[in-house]
């Protein structure tokens, strides 16, 4: 490894980029006192070890993961384990090999601790003739409220949801959105600390999805945890920078989405800056080493640079704006979003 | 002239699907938006000739919506939204089939099938049954068989929905190119924002049965000048107090800073900023309001 | 150019007119069908029905034309002596006598190929939701279910109408007499007209089921149930009312007897007197036939008393009860059911009425809200 180019890249804490992909003496382990967080972070979920076939099809293949408290995201094609780790860790499924821990306790057969979780599953299967209060109470009831509180909490539930209106029709009548909101609020109405959503967003138009951004963002303020599992890799993006990245039933990154960014040294950063005098720049960063390539796009007047030590090439566009020439009108990375890392550490 | 509405309505029973819906839209590629319950469905199955309209007059593609339905339905392509497949046919025949079915002969259907699976990308799957398929597979596999009779219109309703994401890039692409490099006019109607934006020049937003909005989706993001947004590396707040302290005004929203810079200005202050305070400045663009928000906004006022 | 565009290709064909779409439906579903080797092994047997009809049709002809090699078969048949004779006068009733069971053991096969061939048609589509994938192209309903009925109506064709008018031709040509044709002309349009009522009628009933349920097993057992089930429900039916009356009459002649013979003793069992019983409960059987309306509720009887009244069965049977002078209406009688066909009729337009109602509510045009 260039010695130069260890020294750009700060250590990043908590991030693993497991064995098999591009860096692999990247494989570190989780540092717990990482500068500015608390001394311990203890993990919601733990997966130790975990392995689960179904006859020979494997599900999850030796998975060892920590996810933190807050808004995470589950990625990965379809195929790659995400429903089955999500029936790990609400209990529904026993692992054939490993322990799986959800906050300090072991998640199979462990009716209690469903109390304290929520889980918004992917299918779309209710009992259509009732109302959606009557579902909702329910479920509530089911959670073991009492009477008087299951009537509030599934009150507040479908407030919550926005679906205090619709909540006294029957459930065949409601649209695809309305069907999503009510499965959030059969996840909410017992106020657990842990909150699993499979898709949450499917079939929802803009208006509704962006009130359950709201709500999910909120809930993470309120200090309770959750996992999204989505294929729609911009919504993700929107709630979380936190992601777990599955395929084939192995882990593939976990972390921070910019410092996996940073690790996947495999494909160099592709920087855009816009500028009125786009050659006279590109003459002279070409100039400067860690760059690796300069495409011009003459219809944009802009350049697309490629570079493999980003930090070094950011701290040095001041000077050359600055410096005669026009100053830099627009600089961004197309290439730094979940698209762009999940395409590179899918598709080897 | 792609379609044309005038004055249309459509109610069942109680609930109004269209409410005198006036909308004309030329040739390219058109993004349908609305909430849901907002009529898309309807307008869709209207511009198909399938439903018998309570009031008004239309045309798809000059031919009209009362008296030419049929005719408009051999013009024109389309995508269901859920899983639809005929049954116990390989991938051949499907296509086939649903070209023959659309007025084609046997022969120029399996000539025309053989064609547009290599260009869907199917080619090797195409002597399989079509149960053995995967989610982006089957897409795939309804959009071939809603171009094989070579569509001036080609309507796809929520086309991504429920598809991880290779095989959502993989859609797209090919929506991309046939509106944009072969001269095929697409009615894309999805939820997914970023996927109208990828594939449309044009969007119309429709809430509650009646038109909100509509417009190329560039002349609707307007940019607003004296905004940018920019992202730092590390903590901003010595550069956010420079910029105050020079005129400007900083404020975060989600992962980024919204900020404005006094008229006369360039976004050369902004570097000058981030050299005097050694902030290192990894994004900067002019504030543009997404498609999200021109979404939302139209469909507030209503 | 060198090198040639591997992308999308535009098209400029010829696309056909709408009158013939429902055809290509028929044609998908024929070819579908038509892997099943079960469908073909059941389609070779029931051949042999129609085997058998034109070799009877051949062998009259050949007895008409009193050929030598055939009269030692009929005589080991033991016809009466005035069929031998003169066969041309019986020709009519024969032939009708002939195709009138051929349809009848025809009628097992085709509901045998009807449960084979009917129940994906449109439980399938519902099943895998093929249905916008139809409406969205141009084809209306009504095409739709036409072509699904031209699947079913393809292989009762083929069981049914075509051996008949081919055995039927076989026939004239074997009679070698053009005056066949004469006589019998009117069983030629019979075929075809029962062929055809069988087909709307089974094969929309068929098609009704089907779209009952998305699981085609479920559909099959429908059908055999309506088959078998309401068969026996008519048969059993029409046997209590049978026993019923034979009991009616038995119970008569005994009062009678105890009556008339209070003063001598009874003898014990007396065979005269047990035939004389018979003869007058077959009698109030036959009165009571003309008004027995039993038999309807079986699917298939009602499908029987259609081809009775088709081919009119009914006088050639009572034409044979003559030979011999016996004037015998056992034949017709007990063969050919007595009440008026138009009861039947009436049923099985009924069937189909509901038949299309189950259709179009069950296969819905895509003009509705969701």
């Amino acid at each position: 490894m260039d010695p130069d180019h260890e020294s750009e890249i700060p250590r990043p804490p908590e991030v693993r980029v497991a064995a098999g992909a591009p860096r692999a003496d990247a494989t570190v382990t989780p540092v717990a006192d990482a500068p500015g967080s608390p001394d311990i972070v203890r993990p919601i979920v733990v997966f130790d070890g975990v392995s689960k076939w179904y006859g020979n099809v494997i599900g999850i293949n030796k998975l060892t993961l920590r996810i933190p408290p807050g808004v995470t995201g589950l990625l990965g094609p379809n195929g790659a384990g995400k429903s089955t780790l999500l029936q790990l860790a609400t209990g529904q499924l026993r692992p054939s090999q490993g322990e799986v821990r959800v906050l300090g306790h072991v998640a199979w057969n462990h009716p209690a601790l469903n109390r304290r979780l929520g889980l918004c599953p992917e299918q779309d299967a209710f009992y259509e003739w009732m109302t959606g209060w009557d579902f909702i109470h329910t479920c509530a009831r089911l959670s073991g409220l009492g009477r008087a509180e299951a009537h509030d909490a599934a009150e507040r539930a479908l407030e919550q949801v926005r679906m205090t209106d619709n909540m006294n029709r029957a459930i065949r009548g409601y649209s695809k959105g309305m069907r999503q909101r009510t499965k959030i609020a059969q996840a909410l109405v017992h106020e657990p600390e842990v909150l699993f959503l499979d898709e949450p967003f499917s079939g929802t138009d803009p208006v509704a999805r962006r009130e359950l951004m709201d709500i999910i963002l909120r809930l993470a303020q309120d200090g309770k945890s959750v996992l999204v599992s989505s294929h729609v890799l911009h919504e993700v993006q929107t709630l979380t920078p936190n992601i777990i990245l599955l395929n084939h039933g192995r882990l593939v990154a976990e972390g921070h989405l910019r410092q996996i960014r940073d690790l996947i040294d495999k494909f160099p950063h592709r920087i855009v800056l816009v500028c009125e005098n786009y050659r006279a720049l590109a003459a002279r960063i070409v100039h400067w080493d860690d760059v690796e390539g300069v495409k011009v796009l003459r219809k944009e007047r802009s350049l697309l640079v490629e570079t493999h030590a980003p930090d070094r090439f950011y701290s040095r566009l001041p000077e050359v704006s600055l410096s005669g020439g026009g100053a830099i009108e627009e600089v961004y990375s197309d290439d730094d979003n979940l698209e762009a890392v999940f395409k590179y550490l899918v598709n080897k | 002239m792609l379609f044309q509405l005038d004055n249309v309505t459509k109610t069942y029973g109680k609930i109004t699907a269209l409410k005198s819906l006036a909308v004309e839209v030329g040739p390219g590629a058109v993004g349908l938006l609305g909430p849901n319950g907002s009529g898309k469905t309807t307008l869709i199955r209207t511009l198909l000739g399938l439903i018998n309209i309570d009031a008004g007059t239309g045309s798809v593609l000059d031919m009209d919506i009362h008296s030419q339905r049929l005719d408009i339905r051999q013009a024109v392509g389309f995508v269901p939204e859920d899983e639809c497949l005929f049954p116990a046919v390989d991938g051949v025949d499907f296509v086939a089939y649903a070209g023959e079915l659309g007025g084609m002969s046997r022969t120029d259907c399996l000539q025309r099938a053989h064609e547009v699976l290599d260009y869907v990308g199917l080619g090797e799957a195409r002597y399989r049954r079509v149960e053995t398929y995967s989610t982006g597979m089957k897409q795939r596999l309804k959009l071939a068989s809603a171009i094989i009779h070579d569509p001036q219109l080609l309507i796809l309703d929520e086309p991504t929905n429920g598809m991880d994401p290779d095989g959502r890039r993989d859609l797209l692409e090919l929506s991309r190119d046939l509106a944009h490099n072969k001269g095929m006019s697409l009615l894309f109607s999805s939820h997914l924002l970023p996927d109208v934006e990828a594939v449309c020049d044009h969007v119309v937003v429709l809430g509650r049965g009646q038109l909100l909005a509509q417009g190329r989706i560039q002349d609707m993001k307007q940019v607003h000048h004296r905004f940018f947004e920019v992202r730092l590396k590390d903590d901003p707040e010595r550069f956010v107090r420079h910029l105050r302290t020079l005129g400007c005004t900083a404020e975060p929203r989600d992962d980024l800073l919204l900020v404005q810079i006094p008229a006369d200005q360039t976004q050369a202050l902004l570097w000058q900023t981030a050299a005097a305070t050694g902030g290192q400045i990894r994004f900067l663009r002019p504030q543009r309001s997404t498609l999200e928000e021109v979404f939302l906004k139209a469909v507030a006022e209503v | 150019m060198p090198i040639f565009d591997q992308g999308y290709q535009h098209w400029d064909g010829q696309l056909s007119g709408h009158g013939w779409r429902w055809l290509t439906v028929t044609r998908q579903g024929v070819r579908a069908q038509m892997k099943n080797r079960l469908t073909r092994v059941v389609l070779l047997f029931a051949l042999l029905p129609a085997i058998g009809l034109a070799l009877t049709l051949i062998a009259w002809g050949l007895l008409e034309q009193q050929a030598d090699f055939i009269r030692p078969l009929f005589a080991f048949l033991r016809l009466p002596r005035e069929l031998m004779e003169g066969p041309k006068a019986f020709r009519q009733p024969i032939w009708s006598a002939a195709f009138h069971f051929f349809f009848s053991f025809e009628m097992f096969f085709s509901m045998i190929l009807v449960m084979l061939v009917g129940p994906g048609l449109i439980s399938q589509d519902l099943r895998f939701n093929a249905i916008p994938l139809y409406f969205s192209r141009p084809l209306r309903r009504f095409d739709y279910f036409l072509g699904k009925l031209g699947v079913i109506g393809f292989f009762l064709a083929l069981v049914a109408i075509v051996p008949a008018v081919l055995a039927y031709l076989l026939g004239v040509l074997f009679s070698l007499d053009f005056s066949v044709f004469k006589d019998t002309w009117r069983l030629l349009a019979a075929s075809i007209g029962y062929g055809l009522v069988i087909v709307l009628s089974a094969g929309t009933l068929m098609l009704a089921l089907s779209s009952l349920s998305r699981n085609s097993r479920y559909v099959g057992l429908f059908w055999v149930g309506i088959w078998i089930i309401s068969g026996t429900v008519g048969g059993v039916l029409s046997g209590m009312h049978e026993e019923s009356a034979e009991h009616e009459a038995r119970r008569a002649e005994f009062e009678l007897a105890r009556l008339a013979g209070q003063g001598a003793r009874k003898k014990g069992f007396d065979q005269n007197e047990w035939m004389r019983i018979q003869e007058k409960a077959n009698a109030a059987r036959a009165e009571a036939a003309r008004s027995n309306w039993r038999p309807l509720f079986s699917y298939t009887d009602n499908l029987h008393r259609m081809r009775a009244a088709f081919f009119d069965t009914h006088s050639s049977f009572v034409l044979l009860g003559k030979v011999g002078g016996r004037n015998n209406r056992e034949l017709a009688d007990q063969l050919v059911p007595q009440y008026p066909w138009y009861w039947s009729a009436g049923v099985l337009a009924g069937l189909f009425g509901i038949s299309i109602w189950i259709l179009t509510t069950r296969v819905k045009s895509l003009d509705r809200l969701k």
